[in-house]
């Protein structure tokens, strides 16, 4: 069971289900925090989901969330980008892919 | 002789006791942000970590490189214990002398020793440091010199923003978009959808970092400030994938373009304020295209944060004296500008030889004018030393009238969105406030009614000074 980090302004935007997000890999050695671009399912409980991975919440302040969430990692994007101008809010951006993708 | 890279002034460091060789192994992922942090705090020496966790032989962390007051007059050459006046003084001097760089071949260029190429990229080869526990990446690019080009005048920008690690070959970035390098982008590539080359420098001489954080008028390259301030051509040589120049002595250079469609997660990051407050996501994505550096490559990080550290106290020399001219430019009788690292750019002393309202106004204008990097302003009479802020807190404490000495104004657009007390909407518009607090006494006022600072110096005659002064010794008191 690996561990993920991700940010977001508010503890309260993630929802559960399948999401498009940006996690931070946390396992040790050179590589740490590099960031994979990922589709998968969330859930603040790691019943019913497939192999799960934990996933740790930050706030836009860096503030670490109490409780971690799980994520059962479905696709590895390969784009490590989402589409959009520079200055764009990038948070805003990959819910406009999720719309896309048909995710919400 | 000017320091020509980052090694040759940790030479002179050491020799002035102004260096720390850490010979531990230490941990990039907070440990040595923690380390450099608690330094800054008790104003001690740069630090060189020899050994890093995860890390050959021979790879390196600095961190502040001219974290204080010495180390930047070191850095310009100068007696370690020269006074801020004198070092703001020859800065002043100095820094509007261009000398035009040296262009050195590529073959006599330390920076290309090493060279990893396209697909060989891969920025976690090197100890880029988690600095603070919670920052949204590695910031690779703290102590740096970001350079991007003018297609149109060539006009080569210097600039100190931001960089992170994203992949091992994409860095995130936030160079604000009232920054010189927004201002290009904007005008010459994202109209065109065209990715804008960059490089990303670190470990250059010691004086390219200081002029990174200047505010230089727009089409003046800063690298033949850095000549001036120096006293000597800064040797450049020309980039592997684009014809940026760069600092050829350089510990390493990212070389990357800026992506015109394509974004990703930025911050947060433990910001100069001495906040990590939440920008983030809202920046710039670069896809590296390769990295160049010096065997033995040195990290030249800063573990940013509360003041001072080379952040705060770059920004007190390099601002201050742009804004001294600026405001003489606008016609304010200024003596001098002092901006205290204690106040982070946000907060600014002004001295001036006719105060009131009119000046103040005027004052206030001027720091509203563009882009907005303040919002404190103190207006103090020329009787106050600027340089020392108990004179300036008590001459703010009895001058400035709260009713009428206070003036502010509101904008939109062009404030800083790191100020740390702006809500989130205020943050997203760039809307902000700046205030000006006149502490002069008003010209208006008869000599008679103005009072008499009374301190040893202003109350008594000359006569009693100079008897005091010349029996001093006889009274047997020590000072
Ligand atoms: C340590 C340090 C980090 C900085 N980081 C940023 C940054 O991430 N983004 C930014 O816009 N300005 C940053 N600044 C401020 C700029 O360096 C400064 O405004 C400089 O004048 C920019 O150059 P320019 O005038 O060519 O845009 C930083 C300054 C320092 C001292
Ligand atoms: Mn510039």
């Amino acid at each position: 069971m690996k561990e993920w980090q991700t940010f977001l302004r508010r503890f309260s935007d993630i929802q559960e289900g399948k999401r498009e997000l940006f996690i931070k890999d946390l396992t040790a050695g050179k590589a740490k925090y590099a960031t994979k671009h990922v589709i998968g399912t969330v859930a603040k409980s790691k019943t019913g989901l497939e192999d799960p991975d934990t996933l740790w919440l930050r706030g836009e302040s860096g503030e670490r969330a109490r409780e971690p969430w799980y994520i059962s990692i479905e696709q590895t994007l390969e784009e490590d980008w989402v589409p959009g101008k520079p200055y764009e809010d990038v948070l805003e951006a990959v819910g406009k892919s999720e719309k896309e993708r048909g995710l919400r | 002789m000017a320091f020509n890279s980052h090694r040759d002034f940790f030479e002179v460091l050491e020799k002035e006791g102004e260096l720390a060789r850490v010979k531990k192994e230490v941990d990039w992922d907070g440990e040595a942000g923690a380390i450099g942090r608690k330094t800054y705090e008790s104003q001690g020496p740069a630090i060189l970590f020899e050994k890093v966790k995860d890390y050959p032989e021979g790879y390196r962390i600095s961190n502040g490189t001219t974290g204080t007051w010495s180390r930047v007059a070191l850095s310009m050459e100068m007696a370690k214990k020269t006074s801020v006046r004198e070092i703001y003084k020859e800065y002043e001097k100095r820094v509007d002398i261009k000398i035009p760089p040296k262009i050195l071949k590529k073959s006599d260029a330390p920076c290309k020793e090493n060279i990893m190429l396209g697909d060989e990229v891969d920025l976690h080869q090197f100890p880029m440091p988690l600095i603070h526990e919670g920052d949204g990446g590695r910031y690779v690019g703290t102590w740096d010199v970001v350079i991007n080009k003018d297609p149109e005048t060539n006009w080569q920008n210097w600039g100190m923003y931001r960089f992170m690690a994203h992949t091992k070959n994409w860095l995130t970035g936030w160079p604000q978009t009232t920054s010189q390098f927004a201002f290009i982008m904007n005008k010459s590539y994202l109209p065109y959808n065209k990715p804008m080359p960059v490089a990303i420098v670190l470990g250059a001489d010691p004086l390219s970092h200081i002029i990174a954080t200047a505010g230089i008028k727009p089409y003046e390259n800063e690298a033949e400030n850095v000549g001036g301030l120096r006293g000597q051509a800064v040797e450049l040589v020309q980039c592997e994938t684009s014809d940026l120049m760069v600092p050829a002595h350089a510990e390493i250079v990212i070389e990357g373009e800026v992506m015109p469609d394509q974004i990703a997660p930025d911050g947060p990051f433990g910001e100069y304020p001495g906040y990590r407050s939440g920008t983030m996501c809202a920046g710039v994505a670069v896809k590296v295209k390769a990295v160049t550096y010096r065997s033995k490559p040195i990290v030249t990080m800063i573990a940013l944060g509360t003041p001072p550290d080379d952040s705060s106290i770059a920004a007190s020399l390099t601002a201050a004296v742009a804004m001294k001219k600026g405001l003489i430019r606008h016609g304010v009788p200024v003596t001098d500008v002092y901006v205290p690292p204690e106040g982070v750019t946000h907060l600014i002393v002004i001295g001036v030889t006719k105060g009131g309202t009119e000046t103040t106004r005027k004052v206030l204008d001027y720091f509203t004018l563009r882009r907005i990097m303040t919002n404190k302003h103190i207006v103090v009479d020329a009787d106050v030393d600027v340089f020392n802020m108990a004179e300036v807190l008590h001459c703010f404490a009895t001058r400035c009238h709260p009713g009428r000495g206070i003036l502010y104004e509101w904008y939109e657009g062009r404030s800083n969105s790191l100020t740390p007390f702006y809500n989130p909407e205020e943050r997203r518009k760039l809307k902000g406030c700046s205030v000006a607090f006149d502490s002069t006494w008003p010209p208006e006022w008869e000599k008679e009614i103005v009072p008499i600072k009374s301190s040893f110096k202003t109350i008594f005659g000359k006569e009693m000074v100079d008897k005091v002064n010349n029996n001093w010794d006889s009274y047997g008191i020590k000072l």
